[in-house]
């Protein structure tokens, strides 16, 4: 077959209205792909909802993907990023899409930029939505009369070349759909290894010259007058393409990070039944990270555990809390009917605890285990006030609570701090034994 | 666990979104893609999160975002192109409280109806709901294994609960199914990308770039791609759709039985709570009630044949779910004609064993 012959058919018949830019856009797309000689599978041509999205039939021999209305875009850039992973890479995928998608679908168009992915974007402004009546869209010049802006359009136009250039779009054109020069940009816009984005301007014959004083001729000016610029408005050929930064990326070492092995120790704690825990204290004061430990320790010594964290919606402030369930058995529920034992060491993790209904489930023989600045009392349970804040610091109290606990009810072997301890960075190791010995003398 | 299983079911490409309680996977997936080959991405929102994965499938990689209510939302649309266009991909919900912005760090199961009944013409999507950290992993694999066979989106209904829960799990007892793989097709010149042999069959896969022409549309369609009205081909293709996920129905459920020959009454749960039911259950049993349970995992299509199993003799039928209205429960009760149905649901807090417990031994007394 002859190049053309694997591209648009010369005799095509086109689908589009009598002088519509849409029919010289195929051609002059065709035009490009016969200049650039591509293998037809090797490009996949992803259209968009409009009139634009008629054109992929007319390419019988590309692939084709028809989209959702203004997602073209992020399709094209999808397949384009999943390029980077591909045993044997080389797709050019080339988007077709209206002012409108272009509009309702731009954050696609800024992202794909953003990540200079390799998809190519032929941007057809007519000024307006053609297929669905001839409505206004972001694009339409001001004063421009539309089916819903019958006075004339009063919102300034998008320059949608100026927005991608600052979202760091590599290759950035503007061409009337008219001009000579249009097969060659679209040309240079895929040959090009990243982003690039070619505007093509043309008329609406169906609605844009019914209602405006509009011709071929006229069009550079009415683009003029909006200030935009024609021809190459960017060409940035050294910013690398995407695939080639995820490449580096996947080789670099920080993508190899190893797993910790999980300790495991040889004396198993024995638990006859389930026990329930809650921990609470002040948000970014280590409470959840001091339940992993633990949770940890357990496992190490042969237990199943869950911990359920709860916090408000930020992140480091207000109340911090953990439930934890200890089993033999694996464990089925993972709430709190009625805690077993209740570790609290700070003003809002008591505060939340009674919102819950933590404190009111307290039973007669509860342990619960409050730092001596808490000065309430639960209607229920066995008391102890310890003075962990003042002696451990805050953000090691969480954990000294725990030790002063298991030293009175020894539910975990030692050696199952020990192992879970060693496994933790040199840094963090000695603080958190401090903090265990801390809560290990104060319970003494 | 849930972004382990992904990896393990061969899962190379992820693009998320940051939303609570969804995040963990998002970042596991950042974390442990590229070493293995793949690529994770960081979208710009949830919409293209979701094209991303759709476009890297058409390519031929097998892909997953993970989410929320509020993202999801923002998914549907591309869902449903996924549905039309047949391409497969797999998206993990965690639930939170909602309605719209809801409470983010509160758990909830109340996106049933706004996951199943989320397309226009209201085709079945599959929806896996795990209950724990090793059904997370494991109804993962059964996820992108169904998607792939059926070239459907599937989705994975988890919640904060289940989703943010750390837990011990063993893994040496997880039941990891075989991987499955879309059918490709062979041979060029007659490729249909939409014809399938049976009216419920599903049509062999063409990737984007490959050597066979490929045509992909989601607008209403003959069995070669052709944008087509009033054409009888189009509304075939669209019975099929449904007709391929219904023909697997009883094949893809997936339940964990516990049932009672002699009960009264059944009670079923899904996802977190039942988890305080199954508990609840062994605590009737254990004051001398007959009561079957039943888990189910595999939310939709309905596992018909079960439910009509497990209820078989039974007088009542208690559905417990997170949820103020019993969205579940509204769903399976066409199934469950002459039976006494009730809702144990709560919002804001997990349902508790105890809770179970009382509703059944008040309706039964």
């Amino acid at each position: 077959m002859t190049p053309q012959a694997l591209y648009l058919a010369p005799t095509a018949k086109l689908p589009y209205c009598r002088g519509c830019g849409h029919s010289l856009v195929v051609r002059q797309l065709s035009a490009a792909l016969e200049q650039l000689g591509l293998p037809p599978r090797s490009v996949v041509l992803t259209t968009d909802i409009g009139c634009v999205g008629l054109a992929d039939a007319l390419f019988p021999y590309l692939h084709t993907v028809h989209t959702t209305h203004g997602r073209s875009t992020a399709f094209a850039t999808g397949m384009a990023l999943a390029e980077a992973v591909m045993e044997s890479p080389g797709l050019k995928p080339i988007v077709m899409i209206g002012d409108g998608g272009a509009m309702i679908g731009l954050l696609h168009l800024v992202h794909a930029a953003q990540l200079n992915v390799d998809v190519t974007v032929l941007v057809h402004n007519n000024f307006m939505f053609g297929m669905t009546g001839g409505q206004h869209s972001a694009l339409s010049p001001l004063n421009w009369v539309t089916a819903t802006t019958p006075r004339g359009n009063w919102t300034p136009p998008l320059d949608l070349l100026a927005l991608l250039r600052t979202a760091h779009a590599t290759f950035l054109a503007r061409q009337l759909a008219t001009s000579r020069e249009l097969a060659g940009a679209i040309a240079k816009a895929i040959s090009s290894p990243g982003y690039s984005v070619v505007e093509i301007v043309e008329l609406c014959t169906a609605y844009g010259t019914r209602w405006n004083k509009a011709s071929g001729a006229s069009l550079e000016d009415i683009v003029r007058r909006q200030g935009y610029a024609f021809g190459e408005v960017e060409s940035v050929m050294e910013r690398p393409a995407f695939r080639e930064i995820y490449r580096r990326e996947m080789e670099s070492p920080r993508a190899k990070r190893a797993k910790l092995p999980l300790p495991r120790i040889s004396t198993l704690a024995k638990l006859p039944g389930e026990v329930r825990m809650v921990v609470a204290g002040t948000a970014g004061e280590r409470v959840q990270s001091a339940a992993k430990l633990f949770c940890q320790a357990a496992l190490a010594a042969g237990l199943y555990s869950t911990q359920k964290n709860d916090n408000p919606v930020t992140q480091g402030s207000g109340f911090s809390l953990s439930e934890i369930c200890l089993s033999p058995k694996p464990i089925e529920y993972t709430g709190m009917e009625s805690p077993d034992v209740v570790l609290v060491v700070s003003e809002d993790g008591w505060k939340e605890l009674e919102a819950n209904g933590t404190v009111a489930a307290c039973r007669d023989e509860t342990l619960v285990v409050l730092d001596s600045q808490i000065d309430m009392v639960p209607p229920r349970g066995h008391v102890v006030r310890l003075p962990f804040r003042r002696e451990a610091n805050p953000q090691r109290a969480a954990l000294a609570a725990m030790a002063a606990w298991l030293e009175k009810d020894p539910l975990l072997p030692a050696e199952a701090w020990e192992a879970v301890l060693a496994s933790e960075p040199a840094d963090r190791r000695a603080e958190s034994a401090a903090a265990l010995e801390i809560g290990r003398r104060l319970a003494r | 666990m849930l972004a382990e299983g992904a990896l393990a079911a061969g899962c190379r490409f992820f693009a998320g979104y940051p939303i609570t309680p969804a995040s963990e996977v998002y970042e596991v997936m950042m974390r442990e893609l590229p070493a293995l080959g793949g690529l994770a991405l960081s979208a710009p929102d949830e919409i293209s999160s979701l094209c991303y994965c759709v476009g890297a499938s058409l390519r031929g990689l097998k892909a997953m975002t993970a989410t929320s209510g509020p993202g999801w939302a923002l998914m549907i649309e591309t869902v449903q192109y996924a549905l039309m266009t047949e391409t497969p991909v797999v998206v993990a919900l965690v639930q939170r409280l909602g309605p719209s912005t809801g409470s983010a760090t509160q758990g909830a199961q109340g996106d049933i109806g706004l996951a199943e009944f989320s397309t226009s013409g209201g085709y079945t999507i599959p929806v896996f709901a795990p209950s724990n950290a090793a059904e997370s992993f494991e109804l993962t694999v059964h996820a992108f294994n169904w998607s792939e066979r059926l070239r459907t989106p599937v989705l994975l209904l988890s919640d904060k609960e289940v989703g943010m829960t750390s837990e011990v799990v063993d893994d040496e007892a997880l039941q990891i199914p075989l991987l499955v793989n879309r059918t490709m097709a062979t041979g060029q010149a007659d490729y249909a990308p939409y014809a399938a042999e049976e009216p419920e069959g599903v049509p062999a896969f063409a990737a984007v770039g490959g050597e066979i022409k490929t045509t992909v549309t989601g607008s209403a369609h003959d069995t070669q791609g052709r944008l087509r009205k009033n054409s009888p081909q189009v509304i075939e293709v669209l019975k099929r759709l449904q007709h391929k996920i219904e023909a697997h129905a009883e094949e893809m459920a997936m339940v964990r039985p516990d049932l009672d020959a002699e009960a009264r009454c059944l009670v079923i749960s899904y996802g977190v709570t039942a988890r305080a039911a199954r508990q609840a259950v062994g605590k009737l049993r254990r004051e001398g009630r007959r009561v079957s349970f039943l888990q189910i995992q595999s939310l939709f299509p309905i596992p018909r044949k079960w439910l009509v199993r497990a209820a078989a003799g039974v007088e009542s039928v208690f559905v417990a779910e997170e949820n103020l209205t019993g969205q579940y429960r509204a769903a399976l009760t066409p199934y469950l004609s002459g039976k006494r149905i009730y809702g144990i649901n709560r919002i804001g807090a997990l349902i508790s064993p105890s809770e179970i417990a009382g509703a059944v031994e008040g309706a039964m007394a």
